[in-house]
């Protein structure tokens, strides 16, 4: 033992010395030291899992926008369509309508124009009776001779034209 | 070739490397034999327990001496503490260079910890095995610098033979003023009881008188044996002393003291672990086992044989390879003076940090299979 140097006093010194290295060390480094460690492992795994649950969340309403977009699609060709429908429809009964209208117009005119003409040709055969009943009677009041009878009727004639104008 | 002395960079350097070696030959341990060795110096008392720098008191147990090893454990551990305190200081969620640094061995251990004795026992063996592996690293790293066992106090040559067990030695180079023949006849007397033995051990001469002496390059010739010495009647010269350099700072893993209060720490932790997560009753069962009859008894006091086996390997593990590499380094600055060295620092890095990771794993390894009951293993 003496010649390697173990003696008692020098043991019971350096396992107080390591004892004392090993209480500041734990006490200055392992545990501020690990326990700070441990707790960036546990920041960065939640952070992790964080950005996860975000990227999923991402993703479900990118689906839920993407289905509300088609959705929104759908719905807006169903309006389109329905517009032109209604638009198709009132088209077809406005022209319709206007269709009648011209008609009853054309039809009013038409009857307007009948009544118009038969009471023209009315007119008409009232004076034309007139003017023969005046004509007969010059015929007979006046001498019956050629030169007369044609001075008489052209008389008559050119009363009728100015008459009628 | 041809180009490497073409260049006249490469030339000169090549010029300076050769000179160097030639210097470095010719000064050291072979030079001396043919007349040189203006470089080498003394080997120092090459001893296994560590040198007394003061003396101490006297304990019921033994005297306590402030040893050169205490000196350099406590280097190293105050060393180290400055190292945590400006860890801690600087302790920030974003790590600077030195927290990085050892995060990174931290890391590297508590992973290994929890690799080899699971999650919860590994946080548990942790901080001892990080203490073991960081204290013998920053000591055995230290015991390298320049400075280790070449600085010192000179022991004057009573304390000298006092260390061999001739304990009443007395000092002719003290005694000259007195009567001279008196004093001479008992060494001398002593010397004879001791059969020569005292005659043969050299001693060193060193100039000046002052507390601190330097092995220095050049002082190979200046040695005398205590046969030579006392016929001197303890003259060396004029502003001269004789004795042997007792280094300051000596690597403290070079001291079968401290690594022997490692061995026993570790050890005792690892029972003490044992105990605690096995329960008193099946750890103290694998060493003193009565359920398995005579075989099993048999296995349980070979169990006991080595766990003592366990805490010498530890000690002489440590102690061997780091003794040794302070002797070799000190023959190689002797044979090849400045440049034998170099390599061997690199050697001596690498195994102090090696003996480190052995020693921390062992001391993990020990108690993951203190904390594993012995019965699980064998029965399946």
């Amino acid at each position: 033992m003496d010649a390697l140097g173990i003696n008692l006093p020098g043991l019971v010194t350096q396992i107080i010395s390591f004892g004392i290295l090993f209480f500041i060390l734990s006490k200055l480094l392992y545990k501020p030291l690990v326990s700070l460690m441990d707790q960036r492992a546990e920041k960065i795994r939640e952070g992790l899992e964080a950005s996860n649950i975000a990227r999923e969340e991402a993703a479900r309403s990118e689906e839920a926008i993407q289905e509300q977009l088609s959705e929104a699609r759908v719905e807006g060709q169903k309006l389109v369509a329905e517009a032109r429908e209604t638009a198709d429809r009132f088209r077809e009964e406005e022209m319709a309508r206007v269709r009648d209208d011209i008609e009853l117009e054309r039809v009013r005119a038409e009857a307007n124009i009948q009544r118009e003409r038969d009471a023209a040709i009315e007119d008409l055969r009232k004076e034309f009776a007139g003017l023969a009943i005046s004509a007969a009677e010059k015929v007979v009041r006046t001498s019956l001779d050629e030169d007369g009878h044609k001075e008489l009727i052209e008389s008559v004639l050119e009363e009728s034209t100015s008459g009628n104008n | 070739m041809a180009k490497l002395l073409g260049s006249p960079k490469a030339l000169s350097i090549t010029i300076v490397i050769a000179a160097v070696f030639v210097v470095s030959i010719l000064g050291g341990a072979l030079g001396n034999s043919l007349g040189f060795g203006f470089l080498s110096s003394s080997l120092p008392a090459i001893q296994l327990p560590a040198e007394i720098v003061v003396q101490g008191f006297d304990t019921p147990v033994g005297d306590w001496d402030l040893m050169n090893t205490m000196v350099t454990t406590w280097l190293a551990i105050i060393v180290l503490a400055v190292v945590a305190i400006f860890v801690r200081k600087g302790l920030s969620e974003v790590p600077g260079r030195l927290q990085a640094l050892f995060e990174l061995v931290m890391e590297f251990f508590i992973n290994l910890c929890e690799g080899i004795a699971g999650p919860e026992n590994g946080r548990r063996f942790f901080p001892l095995v990080f203490t073991i592996f960081i204290f013998i690293v920053v000591a055995n790293w230290m015991g390298i610098l320049p400075g280790f066992g070449t600085i010192g106090r000179v022991a004057d040559p009573s304390e000298i033979a006092h260390h061999h067990g001739v304990h009443h030695y007395s000092d002719p180079a003290e005694d000259q003023g007195h009567q001279t023949g008196s004093s001479h006849k008992k060494a001398s007397g002593h010397g004879e009881e001791h059969s020569g033995h005292l005659e043969k051990v050299n001693l060193h001469v060193f100039s000046g008188t002052g507390g601190i002496a330097i092995l220095q390059p050049g002082s190979l010739n200046e040695e005398i044996t205590f046969h030579d010495y006392e016929e001197a009647h303890g003259d060396v010269g004029e502003g001269k002393r004789a004795g042997h350099l007792v280094p300051f700072l000596r690597s403290a893993n070079t001291d079968v003291n401290m690594t022997l209060a490692m061995a026993l720490i570790a050890m005792v932790m690892v029972h003490y672990w044992g105990l605690s997560i096995l329960g008193s009753l099946t750890h103290l069962g694998k060493f003193i086992n009565f359920k398995d009859g005579p075989i099993g008894f048999f296995v349980g006091i070979l169990e006991i044989i080595s766990e003592f086996a366990k805490i010498i390997s530890f000690t002489f593990r440590l102690f061997g390879n780091i003794f040794a590499g302070e002797v070799l380094l000190m023959a190689m600055g002797f044979l090849l003076p400045m440049i034998g060295i170099i390599p061997f620092l690199g050697l001596e890095l690498f195994v102090g940090v090696i003996q480190a990771l052995i020693f921390s794993m062992l001391t993990l390894v020990f108690a993951s299979m203190a904390s594993v009951a012995h019965g699980d293993e064998e029965h399946h």
